[in-house]
């Protein structure tokens, strides 16, 4: 089943190999007249499966949507496509230090080209160093955290991964994730913390200054929270808290934290609660009680109140 | 108090159970803990962004103006209970009112009897309701919910209103956990306070029989004579010892 759906889409991908390289121009309509038609996923030769559809009119709406497919796209590392241009030095080092993460590491560092700073902050960053140093293939890379290159739109369009109302969420698929949570140590309760604390339950109702991960955490230069460079890292709080809260002081900044509540505020709950269904027993005893004896009398009437 | 003592007294229709300042100070609280209730609710069971919490809070104008309404009637709340606990202070100061066994609104161990023999009564093990003089344990326990209520909501409500003026003075042991803590004091005790208010409240001046729909005192402040008889005996006796006497050899005679 899954082979003969293969091959159907894998029919007109055949066909493209007997193609003169020449059409292959930059115009990004000569891919797209074969890769907005077609449908399916592909198995290449590291194992991982390619999408081969490119919806052309959210490309054309997206941040890229005026790029050429070539100019990401500088050559097909598995051979697909007869096409190699001449790749920058600095692109070639840098894919050599994300092949990890990519099926096509050139085409995942042309992003450098454009966003050389942004990019540099990334592989400086703890989510990129766990791919350039540790080799992960799981740790985030610009599209794990932007979506696929081709739809990319800016943060603040509603749309977006990283925008406010999907950030949370988007961060969530690797933070909230106990497998990598274990695997990489990551602070556990972090998503659930967030949803239940003021800033999470005020962004869910729509408040437009509540704070979203990147507002505390930083983006693309995020650091682990016990590196001194991390926004979250002791002190450092003071400036990253007082962004909104003005004046934050050293005994305010404990007030949102990620982690569990402490033995204070647990017990302190547990005889809250208690006292809350003590005093709710009673009443609602009572009342229930004084309700059928009310009932009770006026089907007696037995004394004469007037 | 020379002369009428000697004469037979003579019942007015109705007395006054709480004047105007009293009045005013109930309406401002039910009006500042309706909003409270409302506002915070959308808060507490925020799990949802398309949930019902979310639909509720864009009908008080969105989650910024929902929480400044939050905070205007907090503010506002306690403004008024500092201002009811002023007047006490004053009306006591003055001698206006005087704390008296029958007339109290403080607790007494008559009420823990009074409780003990109103479920004796409720269950059918005796013939009579316990009998109560100005405020009964029903109502005591509704006037010192408010109390503590106010220190337990209002304070956590006050200082994660206002953090930035309550974390200097909180103290460095305490900074680690209190935040949280507040927030579950606040949180929790609101959702006491509102279950208590359904059921304690709307049934004893709501729903029960003789009050249905609800008790006016709120509005008049006045109290009929014959419903003091009946509900406050003991304040009644205080009042109008003649009466009350008569009324007593009356049903002996019978």
């Amino acid at each position: 089943m899954i082979r003969s759906k293969l091959f159907v889409v894998a029919a007109p991908f055949f066909l493209l190999l007997f193609l003169n390289s020449t059409v292959f121009s930059e115009e990004p309509s000569n891919c797209l007249y074969c890769h907005g038609a077609m449908k399916g996923q592909i198995k290449a030769q590291s194992g991982a499966m390619t999408e081969l559809n490119v919806d052309a009119e959210r490309f054309k709406a997206s941040v890229h949507g005026s790029l050429s497919c070539a100019e990401c796209h500088l050559r097909f590392s598995d051979g697909s496509h007869d096409k190699k241009s001449q790749v920058p030095a600095n692109l070639m080092s840098l894919s050599s230090k994300i092949s990890s993460k990519f099926r096509d590491p050139v085409a995942g560092a042309a992003c450098l080209k454009c966003h050389e700073d942004i990019y540099q902050k990334v592989l400086s960053s703890v989510h990129g160093l766990n791919i350039t140093e540790k080799k992960q293939k799981d740790g985030a890379l610009c599209l794990d955290c932007h979506g696929s290159p081709h739809y990319i739109t800016k943060a603040k369009d509603g749309k977006s991964p990283m925008s406010r109302k999907y950030q949370v969420e988007t961060c969530g698929k690797c933070h909230g994730n106990k497998e990598l949570v274990e695997k990489y140590k990551l602070e556990e309760n972090v998503m659930d913390s967030f949803s239940e604390s003021f800033h999470g339950r005020k962004l869910l109702l729509g408040h437009n200054r509540a704070p979203v991960c990147a507002s505390c955490h930083n983006s693309h230069d995020i650091k682990k929270k016990d590196d001194p460079a991390s926004p979250v890292f002791g002190n450092n709080r003071l400036e990253t808290c007082g962004k909104c809260h003005k004046g934050a002081s050293p005994k305010f900044v404990p007030a949102i934290t990620h982690k569990r509540p402490g033995p204070i505020p647990h017990y302190g709950e547990k005889l809250l609660i208690l006292l809350t269904m003590g005093t709710f027993a009673f009443i609602v005893v009572h009342v229930i009680l004084e309700a059928f004896s009310d009932i009770r009398d006026s089907i007696t009437k037995k004394k004469g109140g007037k | 108090m020379s002369e009428t003592t000697t004469k037979p007294q003579s019942i007015p229709e109705e007395i006054e159970r709480f004047n105007v300042t009293f009045r005013i100070q109930h309406v401002l609280m039910f009006t500042t803990f309706l909003l409270l209730s409302f506002t915070g609710w959308g808060l507490k069971y925020a799990h949802d962004p398309e949930g019902l919490s979310s639909v509720w809070i864009r009908i008080w104008g969105g989650a910024e103006t929902a929480g400044l309404i939050h905070r205007i009637a907090g503010v506002t709340m306690l403004l008024d209970f500092i201002w009811h606990v002023i007047y006490l202070f004053y009306l006591l100061g003055t001698g206006k009112i005087k704390i008296r066994a029958k007339t109290t609104v403080l607790p007494l161990p008559k009420d823990v009897v009074d409780v003990i023999k109103n479920f004796m009564y409720f269950l059918g093990l005796s013939k009579e309701k316990a009998k109560f003089g100005k405020f009964s344990y029903a109502q005591k326990f509704d006037y010192w919910a408010v109390f503590w209520g106010m220190f337990i909501i209002g304070s956590s409500g006050y200082a994660l209103a206002f953090p930035m003026q309550i974390a200097p003075i909180v103290p460095e042991f305490a900074a680690g956990w209190i935040w949280e803590l507040l927030g579950l004091m606040h949180s929790d005790e609101a959702l006491l306070a509102i279950v208590f208010i359904l059921f304690w409240h709307f049934y004893n001046e709501h729903l029960k029989p003789e009050v249905f729909p609800m008790s006016w005192i709120w509005i008049t402040g006045k109290i009929s004579t014959d419903t003091l008889k009946h509900h406050h005996p003991l304040e009644y006796e205080l009042l109008f010892p003649e009466d009350a006497e008569k009324e007593k050899h009356g049903q002996e005679a019978k």
